[in-house]
């Protein structure tokens, strides 16, 4: 990268004729004359401005008779062959610079903005008698939504001229130093109109950028929220996601969902076509962090997955970490979804409204005071019932099932002074399902939160949070001779405390987090006189989290940025509660129970005080290429336990304690970057090594369900994963699109010091995520403005399962003989999907948008197994089956209507 | 509970357009596994060892080849041994000379004639307390047969005993019932097209024969041989003691099985049988997996079962051996339950023209002894 300086003789005069300088038209007296002569002449006569260093031309002569070409055409053959360019900035006003590729790039990128009727605003700072020889300039601000005012992270700052990018922090503030003299800055940020600064900077300045949403569509989208940004974004492993793109990729029965586009992800899988949740690079779904506003979810999903909770249009940004995690976060071991929801509108109303095949939604949000205080608001719900009645099974009777589940979320943000920004939001989701009037799943979600932003001083900003968030689900039979209650729940309190402060090139932010967790580990509660059901209540367990964090993002120089950080969490399991010992050097089983501690209110039962250090770097190797590094430790206190390989609703969270030890994982990445062709393609390759200990398997055959020794039916273990994930995408065009291809492998070892305490043997085995090979492609293809088709396929290798290999008689009954434990795999996962999308009229003054999204989900009707089972044959022989979900092409529509 | 969640979560994923095929994995050919099933107890011989081969999933027929033709040792750890007889092909039995003893190990090798080796861990025999009671309760209970609901009631039989006193205390109730029922083998008939009225075909066990002559009349001519019958009920799962904590050295209430209530068990009265065995950890171990893999059968999201495999290795080769050689102490104690028993009237008679042991499964014409 060339950094030029620029010394200008600046002439002031008015360029009055209206027309461009450069078709000023030679006269033929110019020949033989020097060229600054020549300028300079033009300059008095014509009124025009001339911008150049006077030794770069000086040896450049006028060098024959020119009569009739203009000045442009002079120009272009004088510099021919010379490092020399220029561009008209104004009509009147013309500037020479030395190193061509900048200046093509900066033409490029002013003359594109002017065709693309792009903002362009100019800032001035000093006067070149204020520059200082040999030093750069800062120039500071702050990027905000125009209409909401809310800072707008992320955005990439582009210096056109010289190709360094920076981000702006979660606040919106960037800082960029630069050569003395003028400069194009791009300020980009998905769905939003980019923003042009003319900028002529002599001494340091800020800048603060007001950025408006697109509302036409742009020619150029990206499918993927990594495609432009995976470059400037600091972080490895990180990805924002466009809530934008999601609606109009296609979706089964036409439902766009979030969760389902994180699954597309370089090094994320999924174990099933409608399995809640995601594995990400070998880990389990509950090493997953979900934050909502800041609260953590425990479940994500409707209808047992097929849906996630969460209504995208309430969205307002989703970011994704599956390496390189920040200090900020922490509790978990594979990744983190931080997800916000969105402020109303502060300038106007608007109404938003999806109908779909299963579900319809409605989004409202506008001002309660203008510029004051909004109000954002969203609730979907489903009718699906029809579906389920209209299906035809072998398996029950459904006319009297049904399914339901709602979610809705009301935010309510107040601007208190320029500074000074507070805000409520509440969220909620429901669903309740059953089946043949027999029994009834019934799952919920429940959050609270406030939030402060505050900014100290230009230096200081900070980020306040409180919040309850309870979750819980309930199994009623409804047989009135075994009618009964099964309840599960955890109650959480957070406190989150965060500030953002910079110093030099160092940028900090540090915190405290807390929480309070209360479980209801399941309680069974008869409900009718005649029932047989025995009333069961597991004891409550109390645990507090409490983690310091710091974290530093360092701009060593232009090439080399470096992020620490540290975190250091403490988890207290205490009391009141019981714990039950078992005789040392024995398995730990009911059997060899020897007596029972109890603990009182508050008594710590067991703490845990650990460390986890974070680190990540980025070294840019070329103006378009970087190399990134990152390395975190985490440690996970709350473990969801499960025998089955998808999520159920009847999983039951057990938190750190005297019998489980904290889950660790480390996790090294290292990846390279580039962008070809002014960013239009894109490539990375990253790799990941992940070692974990202490995670959670089951014993062969346990029981949990209410299970008061549940420590007699889990093992603790050691784990294991590496990959090698490639990523492509080209993101302008007609068409456009993404391939993701990853290999990786996850491994787990339970080697306890007996035979029962071991899976195994004690021999290294795949674990339930194990699928080496992953496939993702996306596309898009613009048949015009209005209509594009969209599409993706799908790939992954067959999950690992445990399958009976024989049978045999034991004392009159016939047994399985399994395999060892995840020794044979399901068949491998493939599908296609297409939609066609038809966007309604895009003038700005139109009243409201809709568009058409026909999808099909499906293509080619392969039945992937969702999962293996045996059912026994008549004389007790296990047949394996393979259970479809969606076994069939499945077409649908949807229509999207905003005013 | 569980049961039930289970069964329900299918349903509930499938009604989603869900499909359910078989699949078929490459696996190993079952032939290729040899299963051992046996025991030494502190009652005396002889005691049986049972060698067979797996079934192959895709097979139809239960019917597991016997390994015939191995050389079958019994050892203890103190140098005895006895060697077994192959009574019937697979069948190999002791003839008495050894008899379990409560502190000793026991461990049996085997080899085949093609030199094969096999050989079991030795498993102490550990001591097992007395069952103190043993008594039933009635229960009503409906099932969904589809059409609409049938009564489905239930004896549940309760244990109190006592622990034992070793330190270990693994403790299996083996459950056993007998019943007698009786069926009408003369009675048979069959319908021919064409032929508007049924035509008595007696079985020849049942001592009638149709009379010659119009009119198709059945006559006596020798006693039943096929119409009395004893039948076996077992356990679906081995009911183990580790869901049960000891109490003071005591189980107490423990179910230990269910009787189903129908013509058939309660034709006159039903026989109890339970068996307080004690264990190692690793008989312990081999029954709780058989357990789990019973009660979990059939879920779509079963666990998935561990393997079992039990205490029997190759000794010079890797073939696969499943199977268990165990040492346990047996305490019994049985109940009769009368027909009386049962708090209402049970339909006075149930037509079977067949012979009984063709209808009852695990039945037959030999009256047990323990029958009076």
């Amino acid at each position: 990268m060339k950094y030029i300086l620029f010394g200008l003789f600046i002439f002031n005069s008015i360029w009055v004729s209206g027309q461009n300088i450069l078709e000023y038209k030679f006269k033929g007296s110019e020949e033989s004359k020097p060229l600054s002569q020549v300028l300079n002449e033009i300059s008095d006569t014509e009124g025009a401005r001339f911008f150049f260093l006077p030794d770069w031309i000086e040896d450049i002569q006028v060098d024959k008779d020119y009569s009739g070409k203009t000045l442009e055409e002079v120009l272009n053959i004088l510099f021919d062959g010379k490092e020399l360019g220029f561009i008209s900035m104004y009509p009147d006003a013309l500037v020479i610079i030395k190193d061509p590729s900048n200046a093509i790039k900066r033409k490029q990128a002013i003359q594109t903005a002017l065709s693309q009727d792009s903002k362009i605003d100019n800032y001035r700072f000093g006067s070149p008698d204020q520059m200082q020889r040999g030093k750069n300039v800062t120039i500071s601000g702050k990027v905000i939504d125009i209409k909401t005012e809310e800072p707008l992270p992320y955005t990439n700052v582009q210096v056109t001229d010289t190709d360094a990018i920076v981000t702006t922090d979660e606040q919106g503030n960037f800082e960029v130093e630069l050569a003395p003299g003028s400069h194009v800055l791009k300020f980009s940020y998905i769905d939003y109109d980019p923003t042009i600064i003319d900028l002529t900077a002599y001494t340091n300045g800020v800048v603060n950028v007001e950025m408006e949403k697109q509302s036409v569509l742009l020619d150029e989208i990206i499918i993927q929220g990594q495609a432009n940004q995976e470059m400037a974004t600091s972080r490895i492993g990180e990805t924002q996601l466009v809530m934008k793109e999601l609606k109009r990729a296609p979706a089964f029965l036409g439902e766009v969902d979030l969760i389902k586009q994180v699954q597309i992800l370089p090094g994320v899988t999924t174990v099933g076509e409608a399995a809640s949740g995601f594995n990400v690079r070998g880990g389990s779904v509950d090493q997953n962090l979900i934050l909502y506003d800041g609260l953590p979810v425990f479940n994500s999903s409707h209808v047992f997955g097929f849906l996630s909770a969460f209504n995208s249009d309430a969205i307002s940004e989703v970011s994704f970490f599956r390496g390189g995690t920040p200090a900020k976060y922490g509790g978990r071991i594979s990744s983190v979804l931080d997800i916000q929801s969105k402020d109303g509108d502060f300038q106007g109303w608007h109404v938003k409204a999806g109908i779909g095949m299963v579900t319809s939604s409605l989004m409202v949000d506008g001002p309660l005071k203008k510029n004051k205080t909004s109000i954002s608001t969203s609730l979907r719900s489903t009718y699906s019932n029809w579906l389920i009645h209209s299906i035809d099974t072998d398996y029950a009777d459904l006319s009297n099932s049904s399914v339901s589940f709602y979610d809705g979320m009301i935010k309510v943000a107040h601007k208190v002074d320029k500074d000074t920004k507070v805000s409520v939001s509440g969220y909620a989701s429901h669903d309740s399902f059953s089946l043949s009037g027999d029994s009834t799943y019934r799952w919920n979600n429940l959050q609270i939160s406030g939030r402060l932003d505050h900014r100290f001083n230009n230096n200081l900003d900070g980020e306040f949070i409180v919040g309850m968030s309870s979750y819980g689900y309930s199994v009623l039979n409804n047989d009135y001779l075994t009618a009964s209650e099964l309840s599960f729940r955890i109650n959480t309190l957070t406190l989150k405390a965060a500030l953002y402060t910079k110093k030099g090139s160092h940028k900090l932010n540090y915190g405290w987090q807390f929480s309070h967790n209360k479980f209801k580990p399941g309680s069974l509660e008869p409900t009718s006189d005649q029932s047989s059901a025995r009333f069961v209540d597991l004891d409550k367990q109390y645990a507090i989290e409490s983690a310091f964090y710091v974290g530093d993002e360092i701009e060593l120089n232009p090439y080399l940025f470096l992020e620490a950080g540290l975190r250091l969490p403490l988890f207290i399991n205490f009391g009141p509660g019981e714990v039950i010992k078992y005789e040392s050097g024995q398995p730990v089983e009911v059997t060899t129970a020897t007596d029972t501690s109890s603990y009182g209110s508050f008594q710590p039962i067991k703490a845990f005080l650990r460390f986890e250090p974070r680190i990540s770097m980025r070294l840019m190797t070329s103006a378009n290429s970087s190399i990134k590094f990152g390395y975190n430790r985490m440690f996970q206190y709350l473990h969801l336990v499960s025998n089955s390989t998808a999520v159920t609703p009847v999983d039951i969270w057990q938190p750190s304690g005297y019998y489980f030890k904290p889950q660790r994982a480390d996790q090294v990445s290292l990846g390279f970057f580039k962008d070809f062709k002014e960013k239009k393609y894109g490539t990375s390759v990253e790799g990941f090594y992940k070692y974990m200990n202490d995670i959670i398997d089951f014993k062969d055959g346990a029981e949990l369900v209410l299970n008061p020794h549940i420590e007699t039916e889990l093992l603790q273990g050691k784990g294991r994963s590496y990959g090698l994930e490639f990523s492509l995408f080209k993101n302008s065009g007609r068409l456009s699109g993404s391939l993701n291809y990853t290999y990786s492998r996850s491994f787990r070892t339970i080697s306890g010091p007996t035979e029962v305490e071991s899976i195994n043997d004690g021999k290294e085995y795949p674990s339930n995520f194990d699928q080496p090979h992953i496939l993702n492609i996306t596309w898009k293809y613009n048949l015009s403005r209005r209509y594009y088709f969209t599409g993706g396929f799908t790939y992954h290798t067959g999950r690992p399962v445990t399958i009976p290999l024989s049978a045999f008689k034991l004392e009159n009954t016939t047994v399985a003989y399994f395999s060892e434990r995840n020794q044979y795999r399901i068949p491998d996962y493939h599908r296609l999907d297409l939609a066609l999308v038809i966007e309604g009229n895009h003038k700005k003054t139109k009243k409201w948008k809709g568009n058409w999204v026909i999808s099909v989900y499906n293509v080619y009707s392969r039945k992937n197994p969702y999962t293996i089972f045996f059912k026994n044959s008549e004389n007790g022989i296990p047949k394996p089956n393979q259970l479809s979900i969606v076994g069939t092409i499945f077409p649908s529509i949807s229509y999207n209507i905003t005013f | 509970m569980k049961k039930r969640t289970v069964i329900l979560l299918v349903y509930s994923l499938t009604f989603f357009l869900g499909c359910v095929d078989s699949i078929n994995f490459e696996v190993p050919p079952a032939d290729e596994q040899i299963v051992v099933e046996g025991s030494i107890t502190t009652d005396p011989g002889p005691y049986t060892v049972k060698v067979t081969k797996a079934l192959d999933l895709n097979e139809d027929t239960v019917r597991a080849s016997p390994v015939e033709q191995m050389k079958v040792v019994l050892h203890d750890d103190i140098g005895n041994s006895e060697d077994f007889v192959e009574t019937l092909p697979g069948v190999y039995v002791t003839n008495g000379a050894m008899q379990g003893e409560v502190g000793r190990s026991y461990h049996i090798t085997m080899e085949t004639i093609d030199g094969k080796k096999y050989e079991s861990e030795s498993d102490e025999l550990f001591p097992v307390g007395e069952i103190t009671d043993i008594r039933y309760e009635y229960e009503a209970r409906l099932k969904d047969e589809g059409f609409g609901e049938i009564t489905d009631d239930v004896f549940n039989i309760y244990v109190d005993s006592e622990a034992g006193v070793s330190d270990e205390n693994y403790v299996r109730w083996k459950f056993r019932g007998l019943y007698k029922v009786e069926t009408n083998p003369e009675l048979k008939v069959e319908i021919l097209p064409a032929y508007p009225i049924p035509r008595p075909i007696p079985l020849p066990c049942s001592g009638y024969i149709v009379l010659p002559g119009p009119g198709n009349r059945l006559g006596k001519v020798d006693e039943c041989t096929c119409c009395t019958c004893y039948a076996y009920q077992y356990e679906e799962y081995p009911q183990l003691s580790d869901d049960q904590l000891v109490s003071g050295n005591q189980f107490n209430n423990i179910k230990v099985a269910e009787v189903p209530i129908d013509v058939g068990t309660f034709y006159e009265k039903y026989l109890v049988t339970i068996e307080q065995m004690s264990m190692t950890r690793n008989a312990f171990d081999f029954f709780r997996l058989v357990r789990s893999q019973k009660t979990n059968a059939s879920s779509i999201f079963q666990p998935p079962s561990g393997e079992i495999r039990g205490n029997v290795k190759p000794t010079n080769n890797n073939d696969t051996v499943i199977g268990l050689f165990w040492a346990t102490s047996i305490k019994k104690k049985s109940m009769y339950i009368y027909r009386e028993d049962v708090p209402y009237p049970l339909t006075e008679k149930f037509l079977v023209p067949d012979a009984c042991y063709n209808f009852y499964p695990n039945s037959s014409t030999f009256k047990p002894a323990e029958w009076d």
